[in-house]
């Protein structure tokens, strides 16, 4: 239905052929529809390649949230129109559809990337053209454009919280630290903050160990050998910080599992590793490993409970490929933003980048995660709140911890 | 009323003529704590061990059953009295009398708490399991942690123990619980105890030893220490290179699983064919509709769904093979480069097919009960069962290959066509048919090698294309067209590439193996194994 490939994406990526392909929820009226009372956002995530299990879902997220705001009336007497693409998990290619979007779709704003190499790629586009990219994910920071909003929280909102409970003696009092990722920009960066933490904490340089593997590597076997070998060494309890992407997380929990670790003897931090990771793995094994992002499933609170709820029926209606009952942050993220740029766009009474800019100081949002997240005149950083995830027997995450209230993002680490 | 409860308990403790009095639990304390948050749920956990050895046998029971509640989440926390689910109704958690189930939910363990509790119910079922087994499987858990936990627990548990094994068992244990003994003799067997068990985790323990003021002081215990740490240091080697030789195996078996279809089909037909990593992918797939058909038909088989599998996958993904020969690559036999770009497209064709009709997310294996986990050899050595499978069934499929092509008609007339097409032709063999039975078996084993996979990685539409690359390495290197130079290549890298990665890291680990296979194949175009007779 919306899945388009890359040929034919390429080919008709014009309004005529996606307007009329989108699933939305009244065709005929779509359909007659014309540039006139309609406004366009544009997706740039992935149905294709290694990412495409993630990003894939973050389409039809955007669809739905388009769809409430439709509901209730629109924007600016307009109707929005969600227009999606598929990068194909091809970083470059983020760049060359962003372009298209932007200049001759006339795309309002742009949400997309997962992965920070691809919105590096798209930073240029965007920057040039003076669009708007809402980026979903929680990245490295360090980074600060005014062509980009970032729904999700820098490492000092996410990663620096996650590694203080583990070294507290409420979590595990880790002392060493084993880092695992895939061979790119976010997990390099977060990995050189975190070092750059630990030093300022005192902690000694052979405390930790740090290894890369290739994008989609999956023979874990030998790195998995060498995680037991430093974990059994003296010096203290070891933590894993997990930084691989994609389908490399799967792969090197089964081993990590079947090589007879528990979370008791080393726990994973798994950064990117959300639900969706746990799909096809006997979890009983896992149990104990920890995660953390600006949402989990179990989130408490009404603003969770409708966006669960809407899900479904949105999965069930619009027969959507992918699992009704699973929820993760860069879902809710993508969610937020569609309804962070309406409120903008509302408040500014017009859709150029410039005034809907402007519009973001003061924005609030009831955000599923149950945090009331907002933005401010300093930058285009949203304060969410934080939930360090635990894995559960059923292929879930329990919320074992999470922040009293969102902390103020900080774009730029001063850990290097 | 509680307080009679545990009086007749105590007085049946004392009736029971247990050696040392019982000490009962206070089980409504123990049970609130436990609901407490995590401070309390602490506190609660090391209660339940410490008394673990003084509580009589229906306290034992009733704490098992409380921690089994934590850690599988059974258990409610609601305003008043806590309860626990079970099938047969809800009970009380403290009383263990029937109750209506509490609302709330179960706590959430923490890193520090779950040892904790973990610890707690393998000390209590130690006492109260209902079988040796429960209670052997509870002494294991209670091995690793066992220099924390009072050296009582194991004379006592060894004091009631029935089954005479598992006594013997539990005295051993109990002996490594003795390291921080005031008894050096004690001590001195501890430490040759633990270095029974040579593991880097024992290394360290038995390391730590060295600043102990005992070490300077007395001969027999350094001398004690030295000779474990000895021993252990040697274990560890023989068991590092066994790490390597059996990483590299695996890491072989899995190259050679996706290589051994490509020998065929490129070895001996010379056809490039790109769609050779989507056969895998059909395997993985044509697997998974197998589970799904035994799922509904027949559960009590769904453990084997692997070895039935079998003969399904190679036929379905042969006959794949068979019809894409038929209808696209005989006609191409003579221009190679379109038969490069027409495979090539028809794995585009098969990628798109799977991920409209089945979805893009991976798919749902059943682990069977006997590929999960592994086994600890030697040392830190873990034979993994999904990657012993993977090994074996490379095996079993490098002979019926080898069988094949050596031992039946079809194989003679293969290799007559390979060796020289015109002369196999003017002597009456069917080449055009003996090219769609080979194409079929080079596909039909590249749908075993999907199999193969189902428990080692992701399936999903996307996993073929990191074979494809691979595959043709190993097979050029090999040299075209033989089946040992294809074994002896997927061999050598595996073992090359599993000898690099630790020092280099894995990503110049495969650069590495890339550049030494060019390197190779300047010297030796030809590849490992030259094949002998004509070649076009």
């Amino acid at each position: 239905m919306s899945i388009f490939t890359r040929r034919t994406f390429l080919q008709t990526s014009g309004a005529v052929a996606a307007g009329a392909a989108l699933p939305l929820g009244a065709p005929a009226f779509i359909r007659s529809a014309n540039a006139a009372d309609t406004v366009k956002l544009g997706c740039l995530f992935s149905s294709s390649g290694t990412m495409a299990n993630l990003e894939g879902r973050l389409n039809y997220v955007a669809k739905m949230a388009a769809a409430e705001i439709n509901a209730a009336g629109g924007v600016n007497g307009k109707t929005v129109e969600v227009v999606a693409s598929d990068p194909a998990s091809d970083w470059p290619l983020y760049a060359q559809v962003g372009r298209q979007m932007l200049t001759e779709t006339k795309v309002a704003a742009l949400f997309g990337c997962w992965t920070s190499v691809s919105r590096k790629t798209v930073l240029p586009v965007v920057e040039q053209n003076d669009g708007l990219l809402f980026y979903p994910l929680h990245f490295e920071g360090d980074e600060n454009s005014k062509n980009v909003v970032y729904v999700n929280s820098p490492p000092a909102s996410s990663v620096l919280p996650a590694v203080d409970y583990l070294m507290s003696p409420d979590g595990v009092e880790a002392k060493r630290f084993f880092m695992i990722g895939s061979d790119y920009v976010w997990p390099r960066t977060i990995n050189k903050q975190l070092k750059g933490y630990w030093k300022s904490k005192g902690i000694e340089e052979t405390a930790w160990k740090e290894e890369y593997v290739p994008f989609s590597f999956s023979n874990f076997q030998t790195l998995v050998n060498q995680v037991r070998a430093f974990a059994d060494a003296p010096g203290g309890k070891c933590v894993v910080v997990l930084t691989v992407v994609g389908s490399s997380i799967p792969d090197f929990l089964r081993e990590f599992a079947n090589q007879g670790i528990t979370a008791t003897d080393v726990p994973i931090l798994g950064l990117d590793m959300v639900e969706a990771d746990l799909e096809g793995l006997d979890t009983k094994k896992l149990v104990g490993h920890l995660n953390c992002w600006a949402y989990l499933q179990q989130a408490k609170g009404e603003a969770n409970t409708k966006f669960l709820s809407g899900w479904k029926d949105f999965v069930a209606k619009e027969k959507v490929p992918f699992s009704a009952d699973v929820a993760i942050d860069p879902m809710v993220s993508t969610y937020d933003a569609v309804h962070l740029w309406a409120m903008a766009a509302k408040k500014a009474g017009s859709f150029d980048v410039p005034e809907v800019r402007k519009a973001f100081a003061g924005l609030s949002f009831d955000c599923p995660s149950g945090y009331k997240i907002a933005m401010t005149a300093e930058n285009n950083y949203v304060s969410r709140g934080v939930f360090i995830g635990s894995v559960n027997e059923s292929q879930g995450f329990d919320v074992l911890w999470q922040s009293k209230d969102a902390p103020k993002p900080v774009p730029m680490s001063p850990f290097g | 009323m509680r307080m009679g409860r545990r009086l007749g308990l105590l007085l049946l403790a004392f009736g029971a003529g247990w050696g040392s009095p019982a000490l009962a639990y206070d089980r409504a304390q123990i049970a609130t704590q436990a609901c407490s948050g995590a401070a309390g749920l602490s506190e609660a956990a090391a209660t339940l061990t410490a008394g673990a050895s003084s509580a009589t046998p229906e306290d034992a029971a009733w704490a098992a059953r409380l921690t089994g509640a934590l850690l599988d989440k059974t258990i409610r926390c609601g305003a008043g009295a806590s309860t626990i689910e079970s099938p047969s109704g809800s009970v009380d958690a403290a009383t263990l009398a029937k109750a209506a189930p509490a609302e709330g939910p179960a706590p959430v363990l923490s890193l520090k708490n779950r040892p904790l509790v973990e610890t707690a119910r393998a000390a209590a079922t130690l006492f109260a399991g209902a079988t040796a087994g429960d209670r052997a499987t509870a002494l294991r858990a209670l091995e690793r942690r066992a220099a924390s936990l009072p050296p009582e627990l194991f004379e006592t548990a060894a004091a009631r123990e029935p089954d005479a094994g598992l006594k013997e068992q539990i005295l051993g244990v109990g002996q490594s619980a003795l390291l921080n003994s005031p008894d050096v003799a004690k001590r001195i067997a501890a430490i040759e105890r633990i270095a029974a068990q040579p593991s880097r985790r024992a290394e360290t323990q038995i390391a730590a030893l060295k600043s102990d003021p005992a070490y300077a002081k007395q001969p027999a215990f350094a001398a004690a220490v030295d000779a474990g740490l000895a021993s252990i240091d040697r274990w560890l080697r023989v068991s590092s290179v066994a790490n390597t030789l059996y990483n590299g195996l695996s890491f072989a078996s899995i190259l050679f699983m996706a290589a051994v279809g490509l020998a065929i089909i490129f070895g001996l037909m010379g056809v490039i064919n790109l769609a050779q990593g989507e056969f895998i992918m059909l395997g993985a797939y044509v697997t998974y509709a197998v589970q799904e058909t035994l799922r509904a038909v027949a559960p009590g088989l769904l453990d084997w769904y692997l070895i039935l599998a079998i003969p399904v996958v190679f036929l379905v993904v042969a006959a794949v093979g068979v019809a894409l020969e038929a209808t696209l690559v005989r006609r191409l036999y003579t221009r190679p480069l379109m038969t490069l770009l027409a495979t090539w497209a028809v794995s585009l064709l098969i990628v798109n097919l799977v991920r409209v009709g089945v979805g893009t997310q991976n798919l749902q294996f059943v682990t069977p009960s006997w590929l999960a986990g592994g086994k600890l050899l030697v040392g830190d050595f873990i034979v993994t069962w999904n990657r012993l499978f993977a090994i074996v069934f490379a095996g079993v499929t490098l002979v019926a290959t080898w069988a094949v092509l050596k031992r039946t008609p079809l194989g003679l007339n293969i290799r007559a066509v390979t060796q020289n097409r015109a002369m196999a032709g003017c002597i009456g063999v069917p080449t055009r048919r003996v090219d769609m039975m080979a194409f079929g078996l080079g596909s039909g084993l590249a749908g075993l090698a999907g199999l193969a996979l189902c428990p080692i990685y992701n399936v999903n539409p996307q996993m073929g294309s990191n074979f494809v690359i691979d595959s043709f390495m190993v097979v050029v290197l090999g040299g075209v067209g033989t089946l040992a130079g294809t074994v002896v290549a997927a061999l050598g890298v595996g073992q090359i590439n599993v000898l690099i990665e630790p020092l280099y890291g894995a990503v110049a680990a495969k650069v590495i193996v890339l550049l030494m296979i060019v390197g190779f194949l300047q010297w030796r175009p030809e590849g490992l194994y030259a094949v002998k007779g004509r070649r076009k």
